[in-house]
Formats: C-alpha cells, sequence, structure tokens
C-alpha cells in the first residue's frame, strides 16, 4: 500500500515536472526576444576600444530650406530612405510604405522619418516641398533631404543602400527600396524592402523594439 | 460511396463556381495592370495620396471607354499641382489595350460589357485626330 501511494505520488510529480516543460521553452523564447538589437556594419577596434559603424551627421536642406543635421533632433530614432520625386518605378510604392509607418508613428515624437533625394537635377526645395504637401504629411515629422549629389550617394551607401548612376535604368538611376532604421547615435539597427508590405509590417515590431530598447 | 462522391462532386462544383466569380476573368489585363500601372497606381488601386490618384474612386471607368483608351495611350501631361506626370503608353497594341481595359471596367466599376478591338482601333484613330 505505502508503495503504490509513492508511485502515484511520483506519478504526480513527474506529471507536475512535465507540465513546466512548455513554461521552460516559453521563456527560453522570450529571453531571445529581449536580446538587443544587432548593430549593423563592420566593427572596427581602435586602442583597445570597439568602433561600430556610424552613418555621417552630414548638414542636408530640407523642403524648407532649412540647413539640418540629424544631431540636432537630439533624442529620436529615424526611418530613412533614398527616392527621386519622378521615378516611376519602385519610389511610389516604398512612400506608400513610408506612409504606412508614418500614420503609426504620427503621435509617437520619439520618431522621424527621412526621405532624401538622388535626384539633384529635378528635385530643388520647391519641387520637394510641393511633394510633401501633395502627400500629406507634417514636414516636422517627416523631413524631405537634398545636398550635393555627392554627399547624398556617400550618404546612401553609409545606410546601406544602394544607389548607382546607370543610364539604362528608368530615368538614368538604380537604387534599391530598403527603408532604414537608426537609433539614436545613429548606428544602423535594422531595415526592410519598402517593395514590400509585408516585409514592412514586420519591421514595424522592429522599430517598436529598438524604442522599448532606447527608451527604457 | 456514389453519394460520397455524388456530394464531394457537388462542393468541387460550388468552391469553383464562387472563386471563379470573384476573379476578374481578363488575365492579361491584370498581368498588363502589373506590369505597366502597379508601379504608380499600386496593387490594390489606392494610388498615393493627392501624388497619384486612386483608381477606386475614379469616374472614368463607368464613362464612355474612349476617354480611357486615349489617356492610356497617351498619358496625362504634367499635373501643375502635383508635378506628377501619367505616362504614355506606346507599346500596347489594340489587343493589350482591349484586354487592360476590359479588366480596369470589369475591377473598378463592376462593368462586364466588353470593349472589342474594333473599338479600340476607332478610337485611337480618334484621339490621334484630337492631338
Ligand atoms: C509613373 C506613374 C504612373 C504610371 C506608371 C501610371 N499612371 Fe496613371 N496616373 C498617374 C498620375 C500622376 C495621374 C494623375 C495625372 C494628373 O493628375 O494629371 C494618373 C492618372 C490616371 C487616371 C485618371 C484618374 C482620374 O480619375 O483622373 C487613370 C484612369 C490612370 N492613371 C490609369 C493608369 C493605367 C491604366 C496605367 C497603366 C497602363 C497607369 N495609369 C500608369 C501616374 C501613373
Amino acid at each position: 500500500m505505502a508503495s503504490r501511494t509513492s508511485f502515484m505520488s511520483k506519478l504526480t510529480s513527474a506529471f507536475i515536472l512535465l507540465c513546466f516543460i512548455p513554461f521552460l521553452f516559453l521563456s527560453a523564447g522570450c529571453k531571445r526576444e529581449n536580446k538587443a538589437l544587432p548593430i549593423l556594419g563592420n566593427q572596427d577596434v581602435v586602442n583597445g576600444d570597439t568602433i561600430r559603424h556610424i552613418v555621417p551627421d552630414y548638414l542636408l536642406t530640407d523642403q524648407d530650406s532649412q540647413q539640418i543635421r540629424i544631431s540636432g533632433y537630439g533624442n529620436k530614432i529615424f526611418l530613412a530612405d533614398f527616392f527621386f520625386i519622378s521615378c516611376p518605378s519602385i519610389c511610389p510604392k516604398v512612400q506608400k510604405q513610408m506612409l504606412r509607418l508614418y500614420d503609426k508613428y504620427k503621435d509617437d515624437n520619439r520618431v522621424m522619418l527621412l526621405s532624401h533625394t538622388i535626384d539633384q537635377r529635378h528635385d530643388s526645395v520647391t519641387v520637394l516641398h510641393r511633394y510633401a504637401q501633395n502627400l500629406g504629411i507634417d514636414t516636422g515629422k517627416w523631413k524631405f533631404l537634398t545636398a550635393e549629389k555627392d554627399s547624398i550617394f556617400y550618404l546612401a551607401d553609409q545606410y546601406f543602400v544602394s544607389v548607382v548612376d546607370d543610364p539604362s535604368a528608368p530615368k538614368g538611376f538604380d537604387h534599391s527600396g530598403r527603408i532604414i532604421l537608426l537609433d539614436k547615435n545613429r548606428h544602423v539597427r535594422g531595415f526592410c524592402e519598402g517593395t514590400d508590405p509585408e516585409s514592412v509590417t514586420a519591421f514595424f515590431s522592429t522599430v517598436d523594439r529598438l524604442l522599448a530598447e532606447e527608451y527604457k | 460511396m456514389y453519394l460520397f462522391i455524388r456530394r464531394f462532386l457537388y462542393i468541387a462544383l460550388l468552391v469553383s463556381v464562387s472563386t471563379s466569380c470573384q476573379t476578374n476573368p481578363y488575365r492579361q489585363g491584370h498581368e498588363l495592370y502589373k506590369i505597366n500601372c502597379e508601379s504608380c497606381h499600386m496593387e490594390d488601386g489606392s494610388g498615393l495620396a493627392k501624388l497619384i490618384p486612386s483608381l477606386k474612386s475614379s469616374g472614368l471607368f463607368r464613362s464612355t471607354p474612349e476617354c480611357l483608351i486615349c489617356l492610356i495611350r497617351h498619358g496625362l501631361d504634367k499635373n501643375q499641382l502635383t508635378g506628377q506626370q501619367m505616362p504614355a503608353n506606346k507599346r500596347l497594341n489594340d489587343v493589350e489595350l482591349a484586354n487592360l481595359v476590359n479588366y480596369l471596367r470589369q475591377e473598378y466599376a463592376s462593368i462586364t460589357i466588353a470593349v472589342t478591338t474594333e473599338e479600340v482601333n476607332a478610337c485611337l484613330a480618334n484621339c490621334k485626330d484630337e492631338e
């Protein structure tokens, strides 16, 4: 009789243990979620310090002819893309997705959006201004930026966005429709393909993770 | 067993009828839309704010097909308010234009009366005259 009860109690404790196994996996899953978003790009070690890739803080001109540096906005994270207004191929789709991101974070003043034109010949400040107006967005939150062509092309490279002059491409530019996520310190923390709405949907949670991480 | 097969076939028929009713029958028209129009007007025709008009709310599909055919072939001049331009489509032939227009009218105005290639050609001759 005694052995029977001890067998039963062993059985129950085994059962209870079994019940906990799924929780073990769950908590492991949560831990993975909590891990910091990686900083993308090469890392260098200089004098024993690790130097991470940083997007340069160039002087840029916005749609209202204001000179800006993104460091001047202080404590913000940024969503950035490279486009041009007369672009018949991927740009309208990418801007549509930027608009989705804009709508999601419209009332969250920790987030700003930056669209850089790669067509200095056509996209003057006036043209950028008109474009922003017709997009119906608040230019305090979403800036349309330009600079010398060489600077913008180098900047795109530093954002890991490929932009090249290509006479065979529509309107002479070949570029990718990536949307890039920058943290407060101008480190690249993530990106999505602006031509693919599903990639952007998944990107929402990346942005939310960075927000949670940066504003603890 | 016989009853089971008969039921199965009956359900299969229902499913295929209901799905084919929902999809637009103009396959080539849809493909041409994806290649020539979707990049600006978007997959669902919603456009982009004030820059590129939504096709869902366009009255053009309900009006005479002539306007639509000329618009697609010759595009529109740069809009002075938005700076945007609807490009011309010189490479689409009469059959492709008919399929595209039939696709658009079915999709955005539920019009099932098809335009023929003869009508397309008659119309193209007319919009050339306007130029
Ligand atoms: C490069 C971008 C672009 C492409 C590609 C494009 N469109 Fe347009 N479309 C426009 C713009 C911009 C306008 C508005 C022009 C204006 O307001 O003058 C427009 C206007 C229209 C209108 C008129 C809508 C209205 O109610 O006024 C229709 C219909 C239309 N496009 C259909 C098409 C079809 C069909 C195709 C593919 C064969 C196509 N578009 C390809 C940019 C584009």
